[in-house]
């Protein structure tokens, strides 16, 4: 797909860095902290992703002799009082909430994509119906819904994936919908719709393109709230159950029963996620000020 | 004009009051581990069938779905009945009747102490756009977020109890009694709630000053030779307020039940409690009174905040 | 001259040092002030007012102001060198009884009856809106009896040994037998459920706490739902407490709140900032800090009422085999895990009878050694027994257990571990408390099902659990022979005989090891110097702390002077 301009311009040596490369490029130039927050975004991923390999020892690994050791080079975050290395368990923590995280932000913005293209591109009676279901929903307190949710399916990883991703998908459906409406009245929809293109066609070429900006923003933000949401279904002891090691229920348990005997029991997994949690926010917010045209040039 | 779209908006609450209506029941009852299950493992005797037939009927649990769901509806439609505590056999309107206040007492606190900490930084910020002093402020705001609301509460409540022996007041007073005393309870907790939800409103407040700021007439100003200040103060923050108001719309589900974890630690009886102790005990009529009051409470702030930004901005209303 | 003035000082001298030392001993009782509590049940508010709901909690609220024919003898608890701790939640023994609404009662055989003499002028205390001031008769205890019965939440067979009951007179209430009952005394003058409550109270709807009143010390002034009950001082109170050799109206506060605090953590906050004057209980793990940021407080230690256990159901391969299910007992190191997991803070065989129970409980080296050994560490002969019994690779199965058990939801991974080296793979499945609960009522739980009960009283823990079909036997035990010989024991008027059987039942429960055997914790309870009378007692009735509180006194000086 070489452009015109290539071929005419062979002689000139090219100077051309890809779309992402620039991109990136503006990144850490225009917005540093959310560039460091992008680092954090990206060293977490790796954490989660070769748990595995990093950590030194077992997730689950009961050792008595070993309880509630404090930090040392054999354990660098402390043990529990089981005796687990907590630096293990926090790896694993990264390892479940990139899971929980990028599934549930998954499934929310899959939710929130497919609801706010069709009811914003159909519109009429099916979207006035669409959007007084999503009003009813989005009434309701996320919290309280988890709650009754977690205590009709009982607690587990699957249940609160797809729970979290359905809350949250369906409330950020409205934001889609927005730019969906915004961009179908648009001259290039109109010239497709008169030359007879099919629908998906349009949907696909034109609406979605559109709409990626605020889709990448919500996602990455997304990320942080279902982590910190699971955090506080493990304090009222709804989360993932023990013993899988997720930063909320580390901190929630252990971190806060053993807190003044034990405080890097709760240092460790706590710093974990407020690090995250701030990074995807950084992230976020720096993506959102470069993609979205309207503070585009603000200086 | 004003009346139509008043109109229009409340029509459109009745399909969405429905829906709500429908998700509350259905989620409910679809609970496993049915109250019979629990009130029969609650005595040391084996139950034989007689027994779970009797305790179904006395609990109104023996009927279909759709019966117990018309019920439901027209009780408290017609009646404004809600049912009874299955436990208790006390209204749960009473229960509700009690709680809600406190909840939105803790909500309003929380969400005028997130106003009076996020304008101010998002302002700040505004003004300074990336400079130091912004990334600090946004960092600050962020950090407010990403540390969980149950882990600030918790060390306000044990490391001030261990170091000067205090610790924040836990005997509730109802503000009609004492109103010095109920506020000194809800204040610890509004603080890390407010502190919690201001970093949704800084970043909006930030990004309405920078908008405004852009503007025309703020150039004139400043061209005019009017101090930073004055312009700052009396053309900015007034028009970049008006989407903060809505703000007030979407904190409202988080205020009125995200609190939950605020009242566990802080023996606050507000909705979130009632909620839980519900559940744990599968309370029906409970649970479901307090779903749905929360969801219609919601609808309704969101109805007023529409219709002030309505009556704010002229534009809303012709769409 | 001399001599009077020496004489003089010398008694005057004697005098001082014997006031001084009996002070300590005997301090007079001060009235007044305000005692609160996080009971046992801080996490609980009531789940009902009426015992026509027949609910386990209602003593532990109404128990203030809602009597019982029988209560327990405080005067013969351990602060009065007597011998009972009253820390369990429902075990009076003959002699630890004391009539409490009844003076005194017999039981004869031809007729079968039981004869209670009630007390007179024990009064009703006015109640604006319900009823006026009146005394207790015989009347209302044969009109609470039926109400219970009448009940659709009655248990059924619960008073199927009653054939009738009636007034006598003003003071007599007779209850005729159809066939004695073992606990007799424990279902209709002690138990859970046998309060005496009077019509007008249930005329004016007997669930809502503004109309309950009662013969009892206090009476409720307040209820804030999952937050606190308030009781004031019931000024008519009939009972008296004698300390120091004078006898005192009681009760001497004049005020008791329970404080519900879901949070423990906020509990341990309260406790330290003396924001609550006496918290029933503390886990062990909190103590070090505890002593050292509150070294004024006065602590007591129990073993909780509730024993743990995993319940492997019998009637599922692999555990229908006796042979695998005490190899399962075989393959956990019982005493590592009250040395790690427990701190030391556990007892290694408690349950299903508590050591309290003198004449039911045999202690360990007391029992036989298949028992014995059933609290032995021997991995090599668990996996002898197992490849006996088929299972020379193992086998896996599900445990169950409850999300809301702090102390289990550590135990079970712990328990997985040891099972592991054995060749048993434990897939763990934690459950919410209600779906948990439900599991087991249906029959529909796991082969593993990890939880606890409480001990009640003799008769009633081996019954309940190990009888075939009952609610609370998640091992879904069932021996024929066992059923016969617990229901003789039902029929066994002497105590004597009773504690054998019952002995005998618990030798051969431990050996047939329907469960894994665990140990059971010590907690503990720690109130400030200030609250007088009180030494960790928890219940004298079941799960009835009422008349306990009514004799707590607050040294209020002393709370001055302590900067409270």
């Amino acid at each position: 797909m070489a452009s015109v301009a290539d071929s005419t311009l062979a002689v000139r040596p090219r100077r051309k860095r890809g779309p992402v490369l620039h991109f990136i490029g503006r990144l850490f130039r225009e917005k540093p902290l959310g560039a460091a927050g992008a680092v954090v975004f990206v060293l977490f991923l790796f954490c989660g992703i070769f748990a595995d390999v990093l950590a030194p020892y077992g997730m689950n690994q009961i050792s008595p002799i070993n309880r509630l050791k404090p930090p040392s080079l054999q354990f660098p975050f402390g043990t529990d009082n089981l005796g687990r290395d907590m630096l293990s368990r926090c790896l694993y923590g990264a390892q479940l909430s990139v899971i929980i995280g990028f599934c549930a932000a998954g499934i929310a913005t899959v939710i929130s994509v497919v609801l706010g293209i069709v009811s914003g591109y159909l519109g009429g009676k099916f979207d006035l119906v669409l959007q007084r279901f999503v009003d009813a929903w989005m009434s309701f307190p996320d919290l309280i819904i988890l709650i009754v949710v977690v205590s009709v399916v009982g607690p587990g990883m699957p249940q609160i994936i797809v729970t979290l991703g359905l809350l949250l998908g369906i409330a950020g459906s409205r934001i889609i919908r927005g730019a969906v409406v915004s961009v179908r009245e648009n001259m290039y929809v109109h010239a497709a719709q008169s030359t007879g293109a099919s629908t998906f066609r349009i949907l696909w070429r034109h609406i979605l393109p559109n709409v990626m900006a605020p889709v990448i923003v919500l996602f990455t933000t997304r990320v942080g709230t279902v982590i910190l949401a699971e955090s506080g279904l493990s304090f009222l002891g709804l989360g993932v159950p023990p013993p899988s090691p997720t930063w909320g229920g580390l901190l929630s348990g252990s971190g806060r029963t053993f807190m003044l005997q034990g405080p890097w029991l709760a240092l460790a997994p706590g710093l974990c996620l407020t690090v995250v949690v701030y990074a995807t926010n950084m992230f976020g917010d720096a993506l959102r000020d470069l993609l979205d045209p309207r503070m585009r040039g603000s200086r | 004009m004003m009346q139509a779209y008043i109109i229009r908006r409340l029509l459109a609450l009745i399909p969405t009051l429905f829906f709500a209506s429908v998700i509350v029941f259905v989620t409910v009852r679809m609970i496993p581990g049915d109250i019979i299950d629990l009130m029969l493992s609650q005595n040391d005797i084996a139950a034989g069938k007689m027994g779970r037939e009797q305790l179904e009927k006395a609990l109104g649990l023996d009927q279909p779905m759709w019966l117990q769901y018309w019920r439901w509806v027209g009780a408290i439609l017609f009646h404004g009945d809600f049912g009874k505590s299955l436990w208790q056999s006390t209204p749960v309107s009473e229960h509700l009747m009690a709680r809600l206040p406190v909840t939105f007492e803790l909500g309003a606190m929380a969400l005028v102490v997130g106003l009076m900490v996020a304008i101010p930084i998002g302002v700040f910020s505004a003004v300074r756009q990336d400079t130091a002093g912004d990334y600090i402020a946004r960092s600050f705001s962020i950090l407010m977020l990403a540390v969980p609301s149950f882990w600030l509460g918790t060390m306000v409540m044990v490391f001030p109890s261990i170091w000067w022996g205090w610790s924040p007041p836990m005997q509730f007073v109802p503000f009609a009694k004492d109103p010095l005393a109920n506020l000194g309870q809800m204040i610890t907790p509004a603080i890390i709630l407010g502190c919690a939800l201001s970093a949704i409103t800084m970043r909006l407040t930030r990004t309405m000053m920078l908008e405004v700021l852009r503007q025309d007439f703020i150039r004139t100003a400043w061209a005019k030779g009017l101090g930073e200040k004055l312009v700052v103060a009396r053309h900015a923050l007034r028009n970049a307020l008006i989407p903060v108001v809505t703000l007030i719309g979407l904190q409202a589900p988080l205020l009125l039940g995200g609190a939950v974890i605020m009242e566990q630690i802080f023996v606050i009886p507000g909705m979130g409690l009632l909620l839980l102790d519900a559940v744990s005990q599968r309370d029906y009529p409970v649970i479901t009174g307090v779903f749905l009051i929360v969801g219609v409470a919601v609808m309704f702030i969101n109805l007023l905040v529409d219709l002030s930004y309505g009556l704010l901005d002229p534009k809303v209303r012709y769409r | 001259m001399l001599t009077r003035k020496w004489s003089r000082s010398l008694v005057a001298g004697v005098l001082g040092l014997a006031l001084a030392g009996g002070a300590e001993a005997q301090q007079k009782p001060q009235y007044g002030g305000t005692l609160e509590v996080a009971t046992m049940f801080a996490t609980l508010s009531a789940l009902s007012w009426d015992p026509y709901d027949w609910n386990w909690k209602l003593n532990h609220d109404t128990g203030e102001f809602y009597e019982q024919l029988v209560a327990g003898d405080l005067d013969k608890s351990i602060k009065k060198g007597g011998k009972y701790a009253y820390t369990i939640d429902a075990f009076l023994p003959p002699d630890a009884q004391r009539g409490e609404l009844a003076e005194k009662w017999e039981i004869t055989d031809k007729p079968l009856q039981v004869t209670f003499h009630l007390r007179k002028g024990v009064m009703f205390p006015d109640k604006p809106g319900v009823m006026k001031s009146r005394e207790m008769t015989a009347d209302d205890v044969v009109f609470s009896y039926e109400r219970l019965r009448s009940s659709p939440k009655y248990i059924s067979t619960y008073y199927d040994f009653v054939d009738k009951v009636e007034a006598k007179d003003k003071y007599t209430v007779v209850y005729t037998f159809k066939e004695y009952n073992a606990e007799w005394d424990y279902r209709l003058a002690w138990g859970f459920y046998s309060v005496v409550t009077p019509k007008e109270v249930v005329a004016a709807g007997a669930n809502n706490w503004k109309n309950v009143n009662g013969t009892g010390p206090f009476m409720l002034t307040d209820f804030v739902q999952g937050n606190s009950n308030t009781y004031e001082k019931n000024p008519i109170y009939w009972d008296k407490e004698k300390l120091g050799g004078t006898e005192y109206k009681i009760p001497f506060v004049d005020k008791l709140v329970y404080r519900t605090i879901r949070d423990e953590t906020t509990q341990l906050a309260a406790l330290r900032t003396a924001k609550i004057d006496l918290l029933e209980t503390i886990n062990p793990r909190y103590l070090p800090e505890l002593k050292k940021s509150a070294p004024d407080l006065v602590w007591s230690k129990r073993l909780t009422v509730l024993g743990s256990f995993m319940a492997m159901r019998n009637d599922v391969k692999p555990f229908d085999d006796v042979r695998v299910r005490r190899a399962m007992n075989l393959a956990i190191n019982k005493k590592e895990i009250v040395s790690a997991h427990y701190g030391g803070e556990a007892e290694l065989h408690a349950y299903p009878m508590h050591p309290d129970w003198t004449g039911y409980f045999d202690p360990l080296d007391k029992l036989p050694p298949a028992a014995k050994e059933m609290y032995e560490y021997d991995p090599a002969k668990a996996k002898k027994l197992l490849a006996e019994a088929g299972y020379p690779k193992g086998f896996t199965f599900t445990m169950e257990y409850c999300a809301c058990s702090p102390d289990h939801v550590e135990l079970a991974p712990l328990l997985a571990a040891y099972l592991e080296q054995v060749g048993v793979k434990a897939e763990l499945k934690p459950m919410e408390y209600s779906a948990f609960l439900s599991a087991m009522t249906t029959k529909k739980h796991a082969a593993g099902y990890l939880m606890n009960s409480s001990h009640t009283n003799p008769t009633t823990s081996i019954r309940k659990s190990f009888v075939t079909g009952q609610t609370w036997n998640p091992a879904l035990y069932s021996n024929a022979g066992f059923d016969a010989t617990m229901d003789e024991v039902y029929r066994t008027p002497d105590e004597t005989k009773r504690q054998k059987m019952l002995r005998e039942l618990t030798t051969k429960i431990i050996e047939d090891a329907p469960y894994i055997w665990l140990p059971t914790q010590y907690v503990y309870a720690a109130w400030w110097p200030w609250v007088k009378n009180y030494n960790g007692e928890l219940s004298v009735g079941s799960l009835r702390p009422g008349p306990i509180y009514a004799r707590v006194w607050i040294d209020q000086e002393l709370k001055k002077k302590m900067g409270r």
